[in-house]
């Protein structure tokens, strides 16, 4: 079977001004395969995600989702991914439902597969009972469940995730983690940010490391653990590529 | 190691004077930090105010030197009396003033403002939290009362020889007045909190609020030539009445005068009485503060997750809608069209805003009842001058349509994008071209506007027997019938040219970071466009006419005339709705990036 990329990012550079916040980032996501994306806070992450399903311009650079250029072709790109924000903002006003179906709109979906659809996910993501509530009574939990439902309503072959688990529970960070797997496993290519280095290391089939906006790292955990320096863990791993000297002085502050 | 930290509680006082001089420093270091326009913008601003004083005091000063004169005492005895009770209704204002603002203004600062979570998980007194927003939010109304109030009181002390004790009392009892004030507000806040979600309490005052000032700023388009010098009088008469002596608030004006002319038991008995009953006022709402504040604060994060959904009629419209507008529009662009009407409709912030167009409207409406139609009876006038007054007529009402379908397009079209706010990222993040975008957010603005003007036109037509649809079904009514589907086809013309040149500067100046609806507009943009649209419209009528008036002179039939005024306004009026929204397009992706 030939491994199709769905997701490819060419020497994409962001500048804020005289600040680089990402440098020179290439790196490629196959059909299947759960990317992980990590970095200390500031590192680029969330820039070069946003660059990557079309809310940021790049400076420089090229992003391609399932073989379209986001910024030549951004219909048809923004048609195969599916996106999750860090800060699930949704309209206030809107239901859950209400809020699907006006996915379904944008995404142009079939009616009746829409509120097919809606049940479905509300169903697992356990929204059922909540799903006429409007977002201003929701938790931020709720929030990014229902965030990811409308990001997986129209079945998208690209899936982007910056911190899907924060603020939620464990059993809907595991079915997360569960449903991220089945995309994977039916072709669909995940490029997930997190800080929760447990999740990337034993979900993800590789792992990209961004600091100060320059890729510094990427590969699967064994490639990564054979260019470091005897590391086992990703945490040491992570510590070791982004810096970790300053932790000896945090816990004598703390002791 | 280094050396433990030892965290010590601060005191009510030293915990209050610490929020107090953070809050100073932000505002400073807000300043500095500016841009030099808006320094120099504040320094005219303060250099205004101080021109304000002196001038509110010079004219207080020789006002009420008119008002003793003993030649206006003696034509009008009531002018006297309300000079001898200025101090009594000017503190009294003050106080109802900061009371009713200071509702709004607490329930911002004590429930909904974002630094609550960190001050009250901080080792500070409650009372002082309290204390602290309590004086915040009182600042700036009591500034402005300060400002207004002040010089009054002080050229009335000036034209009345006060002695020199009367001009510190005056600032003291000002300052008492307003403490009392907002803690008789704070206590009206807290008891509502334990009652009403905070939130929702915040959306029904806005809403309120916006319904009153605009009743009461246009109420006076009523009373215009209405009131008689006989009304003035005992409007005069009932002013006079506040002051009585068993009420606390003429306590502190009957103070001050009696301070001021020196009858020292009346003025010192006064003043200590109203000194107190402000003192015991705010004593009641800081010990209260404790148990109230804490609990209904406490109680409103308990309860923010409260089962509110959505009506079913609006759910259906939000279902229904795109399904009827995919045989015309592409159904995203329905879709957002839905959502958007419904999210103007479910928050009461929004339609505070809304509600200023439909009863402008209303006021225009029957201002224009009340003063009647002209007529030019058929027989009495020559021909052209029966159509030109048919046809002023025509425009006058044109015009008063246009402008209500404008204030409309004011708020829908120039913050179509703005109202995405922070969730706009879904709709940047969807299949959805900026020309849909662009499309959707004219379509949500337009068509409201257009029926409010519409309906708006049609109604003024048929009050005025002009476009009364029995009579014309019977051939009769209107001499002209076309100027009825004129005036429709030049309002709906015209409110599209504003519509396009509106949503063009609402991408241009598209602000989407706001926490609260009344903060989305941008300022110069918004200036702008309400200049640019008014100026578009005007040239629009006048292309719409000139054929009208030149072909008339040359002998054409009216309706041929009309018909090439449509053509000539029409063309310019597609250009402006369709142009300025298609340069502006290459924006609308990019919107949001900072």
């Amino acid at each position: 079977m030939v491994e199709t990329s769905l997701i490819e990012m060419q020497h994409l550079v962001k500048k804020y001004g005289d600040k680089m916040a990402v440098d020179d980032v290439s790196l490629e996501v196959r059909a299947g395969e759960i990317l992980g994306f990590l970095g200390p806070n500031g590192a680029g992450k969330t820039t070069t995600i946003k660059m990557l399903v079309g809310l940021l311009q790049p400076t420089s650079g090229v992003v391609r989702v399932a073989g379209y250029d986001v910024q030549g072709q951004p219909l048809q790109a923004k048609a195969a991914c599916g996106y999750v924000p860090d800060q699930p903002n949704l309209y206030p006003k809107l239901s859950g439902r209400e809020l699907l179906r006006f996915v379904g709109d944008l995404y142009g979906l079939q009616r009746t597969q829409v509120e097919r659809r809606i049940e479905e996910l509300l169903r697992l993501f356990d929204l059922t009972a909540a799903g006429d509530d409007t977002f201003d009574s929701y938790s931020h939990g709720m929030k990014q469940k229902t965030a990811l439902a409308a990001a997986l309503l129209h079945d998208p072959r690209v899936l982007v995730l910056d911190e899907p688990t924060v603020g939620l529970d464990p059993k809907s960070a595991r079915l997360i983690k569960d449903i991220l797997r089945q995309l994977a496993e039916r072709g669909a290519a995940v490029f997930l940010s997190t800080h929760i280095l447990e999740i990337a290391e034993h979900m993800c089939d590789r792992i990209g490391i961004i600091n100060q906006g320059r890729l510094i790292a990427v590969g699967t955990m064994d490639e990564l653990r054979a260019h470091g320096q005897g590391e086992r863990s990703l945490e040491d791993i992570f510590l070791a590529l982004t810096g970790g000297a300053e932790y000896a002085e945090i816990a004598e502050v703390l002791r | 190691m280094s050396e433990a930290v030892q965290p010590t509680t601060l005191g009510l006082w030293p915990a209050v004077w610490k929020l107090l001089r953070l809050q100073a420093l932000i505002t400073v270091r807000g300043f500095r930090r500016a841009k030099t326009g808006t320094k120099v913008g504040l320094a005219f601003a303060a250099l205004g105010i101080v021109s304000i004083i002196v001038f509110v005091f010079v004219m207080s000063f020789l006002l009420l030197n008119l008002l003793r004169s003993p030649q206006l005492v003696a034509a009008l005895p009531e002018a006297a009396h309300l000079a001898a009770s200025v101090p009594v209704l000017i503190v009294q204002a003050g106080f109802l003033i900061i009371l009713m603002t200071g509702f709004g203004v607490l329930l911002q600062a004590l429930y909904l403002a974002g630094d609550m979570d960190f001050l009250l998980s901080a080792p500070i007194p409650v009372r002082a939290v309290f204390v602290s927003k309590l004086l915040q939010a009182i600042v700036p109304n009591l500034a402005l009362i300060l400002a207004v109030a002040l010089p009054v009181l002080y050229g009335l002390g000036a034209s009345s020889g006060y002695g020199v004790l009367y001009y510190p009392l005056v600032l003291i009892m000002l300052l008492a007045l307003a403490l009392a004030a907002a803690g008789a507000a704070s206590l009206a806040v807290m008891g509502v909190v334990r009652v009403f979600p905070a939130r929702r309490v915040a959306e029904v005052l806005g809403f309120v609020g916006a319904v009153f000032s605009i009743v009461c700023s246009q109420s006076g388009q009523f009373a215009r030539g209405a009131v008689s010098a006989g009304q003035a009088a005992t409007a005069l008469r009932l002013v006079a009445r506040l002051d009585v002596a068993w009420s606390p608030l003429a306590w502190a004006g009957r103070g001050l005068v009696g301070i001021g002319e020196g009858h020292w038991p009346a003025g010192v008995g006064f003043s200590v009485l109203a000194l107190g009953a402000a003192g015991l006022v705010f004593a009641l709402a800081l010990t209260s503060a404790e148990r109230l504040y804490y609990k209904g604060w406490a109680a409103m994060q308990a309860t923010q997750r409260h089962k509110r959904p959505a009506r079913a009629g609006s759910r259906a419209a939000a279902r229904s809608l795109p399904a009827l507008g995919g045989r015309f529009v592409p159904r995203a662009v329905g879709a957002i069209v839905a959502k958007d009407w419904a999210m103007l409709r479910r928050d009461l912030r929004n339609l505070s805003q809304l509600v200023t167009p439909i009863i402008l409207g209303a006021v225009y409406a029957l201002m224009l009842l009340r003063g009647g139609v002209p007529h030019a009876e058929p027989g009495n006038a020559p021909a052209w001058l029966e159509q030109a007054l048919l046809s002023g007529l025509a425009y006058a009402n044109i015009g008063i349509a246009l402008f209500v379908g404008w204030t409309l397009l004011a708020r829908l079209a120039a913050m179509g994008f703005s109202q995405e706010g922070q969730s706009y990222w879904l709709l940047k993040a969807a299949p959805v071209s900026a020309g849909q975008l662009l499309a959707a957010k004219f379509i949500a603005a337009y068509l409201p506007a257009l029926a409010l003007s519409w309906g708006f036109a049609g109604v003024l037509a048929i009050l005025q027997g002009r476009g009364d649809p029995a009579l014309l079904l019977q051939g009769r009514g209107d001499p002209a019938p076309t100027m009825l589907g004129f005036s429709l086809a030049v309002v709906a013309l015209c409110l599209a040219a504003a519509c396009g040149i509106f949503v063009a500067f609402g991408v241009a100046g598209a602000k989407l970071d706001w926490e609260d609806p009344r903060q989305m507009v941008s300022g110069a943009t918004g200036c702008l466009g309400a200049l640019a649209t008014a100026v578009t419209m005007v040239v629009a009528l006048a292309l719409f006419a000139a054929p009208q008036i030149g072909l008339a002179l040359i002998g054409w039939p009216p309706l041929a005339a009309q018909f090439a005024g449509l053509a000539l306004g029409g063309a310019f009026c597609l250009a402006c709705a369709l142009v300025p929204p298609w340069l502006l397009r290459g924006r609308v992706p990019r919107l949001g990036e900072g």
